[in-house]
């Protein structure tokens, strides 16, 4: 027999073999903790919000938080069992870091984990010291304290999550990962008194026991997750299935919505009104702008406004609507179907006063192109970045403080790569070409299959060493990420 | 249409892989040069011309596009959708599963739809050993099991038909040769080819030394080979 032949049989076993390889659940998750605490998610609650991280400081504008990483048991699907996880103050998700700019954090962080971890502030610009990037490990029974003074102009939607070497995604997948708010002293919403909901998308997979699964290494599974991510079997909004959020007639409410999922990619629409899209990573647009619906990369953060429209008792759905990011080889069979993540219910209550929607927010002063320092092109394949691994000890990029620098990052594969840079917010100046639209601060841009994106970023502040990577954690994990290094 | 491109995929593999196969296989015999894969010199003309002769004479072009170097579309990647290969048995048997739909890919320097952005050590490596550059990282590869000297642990193989299974054995010279040719030796052309089907652990259970043999090749004589008086 030919050896083609031979390979040509072989690899369709192959492919029937994948066909029947279920999902296995290794025995990843940590020794339980002494003392369970339980929380209850049951399926239609009312949407209930991360606590927020209390400040001990009595000093205005200083902010002081303790926040501890730990193992705890905590019931994460309705009516199932108490499961082992990690968690942020004994919560997922972890509590809500809510700050103003210009004000002065400190975060007293523990690490009570079995493993070594970090807290990476997603999005914020401040000393690379507390970056919380794999470059400065915590280890198990270590505290860090984080401190950074919140910048201007910083308002927005941001999150925090562990960034540890070859191991975020697991300990995401565990329950790592909470939201910050960054207030400004101007808000054009907050001044209208529109009231706000934060929305902390995340996906997790289970076993048939109900506890966090995780693949067997050599299983097809594991391959399958190396491409794609990670990806869950149950999507939840604020650690609920499909909870419920009420609005009355009239209303206009400020959805904040953080996608905290490993590797999921969420396509939001709602099924009876369009999103008025008001801001995306750092904060607020210009104006706002209508769309059926957008867009949600993993890590990325989006800030909606949505009317309640509908009579007393009707039902609106926020849905995630098919969006094909995968490989052929790995793309999951249920990637056209769309799935649910809340209910927006229209109470009874009398209709209030419509507020009208601000048609100016703020305004984005483009970044200055006049002198770019350097015009660069990133190549992202399949978790390479310029045909390399990471490589903590070796500079990939060197910058001054200062300048301007321009980006082209090219997507040469078959698959989106969500690009995210470390501590310096970008602006888009086009993609395959074709200019932005409109301006926005960016640290995420999602590139999709074969494509290109070229950001403008400004270097105003802060030497040393800065990540940038895809965030499909799985890549990140794998070493799809190289090393900024900003010097004066 | 010319040629052989409107037959079927299994007329093209009787009529035109498998030969190939079988010649380069011999080939191999006499000329295996071991795993070394650094590049042994300096790229001249000769260089590209070489390149180019291992191109035409192993009819990269039946699958990669073009009649001849003159022709529009040489190797530039599917163009026509009878260009694509379906492989498993719904080759055979409609509607059966699986089916994967292969695609031959760009193989001009083009930076975003074709070989542009991967270096000529990522060429080698596909063409030694099957393996997919844009998921093989640019380093020199010295071993060939998963995890070590370089070779991926998870490794992901170019989607069948490509025959690298029998022209890896081709010199070491042959090889950087092709690569330099295809990156240096042609213009770029931009077409962006769709990603091939193929089973999700990108054909690895079926590229093992017991189904495609092992590398490098058994010295002459085997059991079913004589030396001659």
């Amino acid at each position: 027999m030919h050896p083609l032949t031979l390979t040509w049989r072989g690899a369709v076993a192959a492919a029937i073999g994948a066909a029947t390889v279920g999902l296995r659940a290794g025995p990843t998750t940590p020794a339980a903790p002494a003392k369970p605490a339980p929380v209850a998610a049951t399926a239609s609650d009312t949407l209930r919000e991360p606590p927020t991280l209390h400040s001990v400081s009595r000093v205005p504008g200083v902010v002081e938080v303790e926040l501890t990483a730990a193992p705890a048991r905590l019931r994460l699907l309705p009516g199932g069992p108490l499961v082992n996880v990690y968690a942020y103050n004994g919560s997922i998700p972890g509590p809500t870091l809510d700050v103003h700019e210009g004000d002065s954090v400190v975060i007293h962080f523990h690490n009570r984990l079995p493993d070594t971890t970090t807290v990476h502030c997603h999005g914020l610009h401040f000393p690379a010291a507390e970056d919380g990037s794999p470059l400065m490990p915590i280890a198990p029974g270590q505290s860090y304290d984080y401190a950074f003074r919140v910048p201007r102009g910083w308002a927005g939607t941001y999150w925090y999550h562990p960034h540890v070497d070859r191991k975020t995604t697991f300990q995401v997948a565990m329950g790592l990962f909470g939201a910050i708010i960054i207030r400004a002293p101007h808000d054009p919403l907050a001044a209208r008194h529109i009231p706000e909901k934060l929305l902390v998308l995340s996906d997790n997979r289970f076993d048939s026991a109900g506890a966090i699964a995780f693949p067997d290494p050599t299983s097809v599974q594991a391959e399958i997750d190396l491409e794609n991510g990670r990806e869950g079997n149950v999507l939840f909004v604020n650690g609920q299935v499909m909870p419920t959020i009420p609005i009355r007639r009239g209303q206009v409410q400020l959805w904040r919505i953080v996608n905290a999922s490993a590797s999921r990619v969420y396509r939001l629409s709602l099924t009876n009104q369009p999103l008025v899209h008001v801001g995306s990573d750092g904060g607020l647009f210009e104006h706002p702008l209508e769309e059926h619906d957008l867009l949600l990369a993993n890590s990325g953060r989006v800030e909606v406004l949505v009317r309640g429209t509908g009579a007393a008792g009707s039902e609106a759905v926020l849905q995630d609507l098919p969006y094909d990011r995968y490989m052929p080889q790995t793309r999951p069979d249920d990637w056209d179907s769309t799935r649910t993540l809340l209910s927006l219910r229209a109470t009874g209550t009398p209709m209030v006063r419509p507020v009208a929607i601000p048609t100016e927010l703020r305004a984005i002063p483009p970044i200055d192109t006049t002198h770019v320092a350097a015009h660069r092109v990133i190549v992202m394949s399949q978790g390479l970045i310029d045909g390399k691994r990471m490589d903590m000890h070796r500079v990939d990029i060197r910058a001054r403080l200062g300048t301007t620098e321009i980006w082209e990052i090219q997507n040469v594969v078959g698959m989106d790569h969500p690009f995210h840079l470390h501590g310096f917010h970008f602006q888009v100046l086009d993609r395959d070409g074709v200019s932005e639209p409109y301006r926005s601060w960016q640290d995420l841009i999602n590139v999709p299959k074969h494509s290109s994106v070229r950001i403008v970023v400004h270097f105003d502040d802060f030497p040393g060493e800065w990540m940038y990577h895809c965030h499909i954690l799985d890549h990140e994990d794998e070493g799809m990420m190289g090393i900024l290094e900003l010097t004066n | 249409m010319s040629g052989w491109r409107g037959r079927s995929a299994v007329a093209v593999l009787a009529a035109v892989i498998l030969p190939i196969m079988a010649l380069a296989a011999a080939h191999a015999v006499r000329r295996d040069s071991g795993r070394a894969t650094a590049w042994p010199g300096e790229t001249t003309a000769d260089t590209i011309a070489h390149g180019r002769f291992i191109v035409v004479t192993h009819d990269c072009n039946g699958c990669h596009g073009g009649i001849d170097p003159a022709s529009d579309g040489w190797l530039a990647g599917e163009t026509t959708p009878d260009m694509q290969f379906m492989i498993g048995p719904c080759y055979l048997t409609p509607g059966a599963k699986p089916c994967f739909h292969t695609h031959p890919r760009n193989l001009t320097p083009d930076n975003q739809t074709g070989l542009g952005r991967f270096t000529e050590r990522q060429i080698f490596n596909a063409l030694r050993y099957g393996l997919r550059p844009e998921e093989t990282p640019d380093v020199t590869i010295t071993s060939m099991t998963p995890g070590e000297g370089n070779f991926p642990l998870h490794p992901r193989y170019l989607a069948a038909p490509m025959p690298w299974m029998a022209w890896r054995f081709m010199p070491d010279g042959d090889l950087w040769s092709v690569a330099a040719y295809l990156k240096r030796g042609l213009k770029p052309v931009h077409n962006l080819v769709q990603e091939s089907e193929g089973p999700p652990d990108f054909w690895a259970s079926a590229y093992t030394p017991d189904k495609i043999g092992a590398y490098p090749g058994p010295a002459f004589p085997t059991k079913n080979e004589q030396a001659p008086n």
